[in-house]
């Protein structure tokens, strides 16, 4: 009898220790899981802040963000001013870094001494000869220059996370055909892959190389594709919209952009 | 005992042993400052316009009809099935395939780019004689062999509604293409002779070249929320089995130098083809239909080592 009580007791004892341990656990796991993602969104938060503070302020002879993009980043087509609410953070990026670049600085750097590659790991992704391209935009040159890295990161990212709002713009419905021909379809026997192929079966854009079509003016689609054409523009990827754009005809642009803005879009509907 | 036999053996066993120690760690240390062959080829053209661009000459090939000007009756009911099931099989075939590939994966553009084997430059051709069955097939065993090679599954039977309506599609798209004649931008180009293709090399030019868009482990690219694939996996269980077409390095290097990356087909050389190609074809994917799964788990495995 005595020795019974003595091992219930024991057990007990033992249940409540160990109970008491995971809980222990529980809430230290819980302590950190809480503690990093509430810092997480401190510090997001903090970023959100700033680029908001950014984008809002001007400095000596250049005008705040909001100025030409509109409050809430919708863009101003009179301006000629693309949306610029809820693009990709890194496309925003990579823009306001190539607006920045000084363009006699471009080129490629080789080393003197040729690198050894055997030591180099198997996955050689830092191979990739990096030719930063540049923008040419006399606003946005000199607005991009003023800038420094973590104020154009924080400025990406707080017009990535706006909310957008863009009407449909009628056209006649022979320019959306075609356009939708060249959108879908592209030129196949001038080797131009449809736009939707990489730019997001809707147009919607896809990750950080390949903007949105859709929610744009027209005017700034076909500005790009002839600056592309006549070399304002090559930051692009491999050059991949220089060779696109060289085989576009003038009407082919009109058609294409009538034909993206003829979709009404919100960050509501927006996909991934 | 000392017999001057065994003493110039030990001697070069010695001596071997020694040479051996310092062969290794000669190899181990290496001088960083040597100036070594590398195998990256600086492409320094990119700013520029010094690319060699193949030049389009969009009159040498056949114009298919107009996806507008499909006809508003039975015939064009069954054509718009068939290109529906062309550009978005995993919706309107996902019975026959079993990995996540659409035609237009391969057959660009909804089967309308020269070089890229457009359907309008095969349909005439059949019935044709095949290497890869000792036969002469139809278009409609061609079809099947397309589920059961490159789209990994379950052929459809020849008189299925979606083969009938893939061979309508097939059909209205080389309207007006003469039959039984080898249409140029029919098939995939010609490559020249080269020297033989090195994974190594190829690995580069992936990382470089390819994996913008397929992915640094080439298994492609998903959109809308993960359902469906914007660039193709190259490899792993969603591509292309072993029986494909395209797991020929050759027929996989002909067709990357006339249409990858997109948009630019032609800029590629032969070499860099054939490389990547290569690099491709070592990676591991799903097993050859014809081969057993006994066969298959005996036979090397490939993979990149």
């Amino acid at each position: 009898m005595w020795l019974r009580n003595r091992v219930g007791t024991l057990r007990s004892w033992m249940a409540i220790g160990l109970s008491l341990m995971l809980l222990g656990t529980a809430a230290l796991v819980a302590y950190i899981y809480l503690g990093n993602a509430l810092h997480g969104y401190a510090a997001e938060s903090a970023i959100l802040n700033d680029g908001a503070r950014i984008a809002q302020s001007e400095r000596t002879g250049i005008q705040a963000c909001i100025a030409c993009h509109g409050a809430r980043g919708e863009g101003n087509r009179a301006l000629g001013a693309p949306r610029i609410a809820g693009l990709a953070a890194g496309y925003i990026e990579k823009q306001l870094r190539d607006f920045a670049r000084d363009p006699i600085k471009t080129g490629v750097t080789l080393d003197p001494i040729a690198r050894d590659y055997s030591k180099t790991p198997r996955v050689q992704v830092d191979l990739t000869v990096y030719t930063p391209g540049v923008r040419r935009n006399a606003a946005m040159n000199a607005a991009a220059a003023a800038l420094d890295n973590p104020e154009i990161h924080a400025v990406a990212l707080y017009f990535s996370a706006l909310p957008y709002q863009v009407e449909a713009l009628p056209s006649d419905p022979e320019t959306l055909e075609r356009g939708e021909d060249l959108a879908l379809r592209g030129k196949p026997e001038y080797g131009v892959p449809a736009c939707t192929s990489c730019h997001g079966p809707n147009g919607r854009g896809f990750g950080d190389q390949f903007p949105p079509l859709v929610g744009q003016a027209p005017e700034y689609i076909i500005r790009q594709l002839n600056h592309w054409q006549t070399g304002a523009r090559d930051n692009d990827t491999m050059a991949l919209m220089r060779n696109v754009s060289d085989q576009l005809t003038d009407g082919d642009k009109i058609n294409v952009a009538a034909y993206f803005a003829n979709v009404a879009v919100s960050s509501q509907d927006a996909e991934k | 005992m000392h017999s001057p036999y065994l003493r110039t053996a030990a001697a070069s066993v010695i001596a071997l042993v020694c040479g051996a120690a310092q062969a290794a760690m000669l190899g181990g240390e290496l001088d960083p400052l040597e100036v070594r062959p590398t195998l990256v080829q600086p492409q320094l053209s990119l700013p520029t316009k010094l690319t060699e661009v193949h030049v389009a000459n969009p009159g040498e090939f056949f114009v298919p009809p107009n996806v507008a000007d499909i006809p508003d009756d039975k015939y064009g009911d069954l054509v718009r099935m068939g290109r529906n099931i062309f550009v978005d099989t995993q919706n309107y075939a996902k019975r026959y395939v079993g990995n996540g590939l659409t035609c237009q994966s391969c057959h660009l553009q909804e089967g309308r780019k020269p070089y890229a084997l457009p359907i309008w430059g095969a349909f005439g051709m059949y019935p044709m004689f095949r290497n890869k069955t000792r036969s002469v097939v139809t278009y409609e065993q061609r079809l099947q062999d397309c589920f059961r090679y490159s789209m990994n599954g379950i052929p459809p039977a020849i008189d299925a509604p979606e083969m009938q309506a893939l061979v309508a599609y097939s059909h209205w798209l080389s309207r007006g293409a003469p039959v039984g004649v080898e249409l140029p931008g029919r098939s995939l180009p010609g490559l020249s002779r080269s020297e033989d293709p090195s994974p190594q090399r190829g690995e580069v030019v992936y990382a470089t070249r390819c994996a913008m868009c397929h992915g640094p482990q080439g298994l492609g690219q998903k959109v809308e929320n993960g359902t469906r694939y914007l660039f193709p996996p190259l490899w792993g269980s969603d591509s292309f089995n072993k029986g494909a077409g395209i797991f020929r390095v050759r027929t996989a290097a002909q067709y990357i130098k006339a249409n990858m990356p997109l948009g630019q087909g032609f800029t590629l050389s032969d070499q860099e083809s054939l490389d990547v190609a290569a690099y491709i074809w070592i990676q591991d994917r799903p097993k050859d239909p014809r081969v057993s799964y006994i066969l298959d788990f005996l036979l090397p495995r490939t993979g990149a080592p």
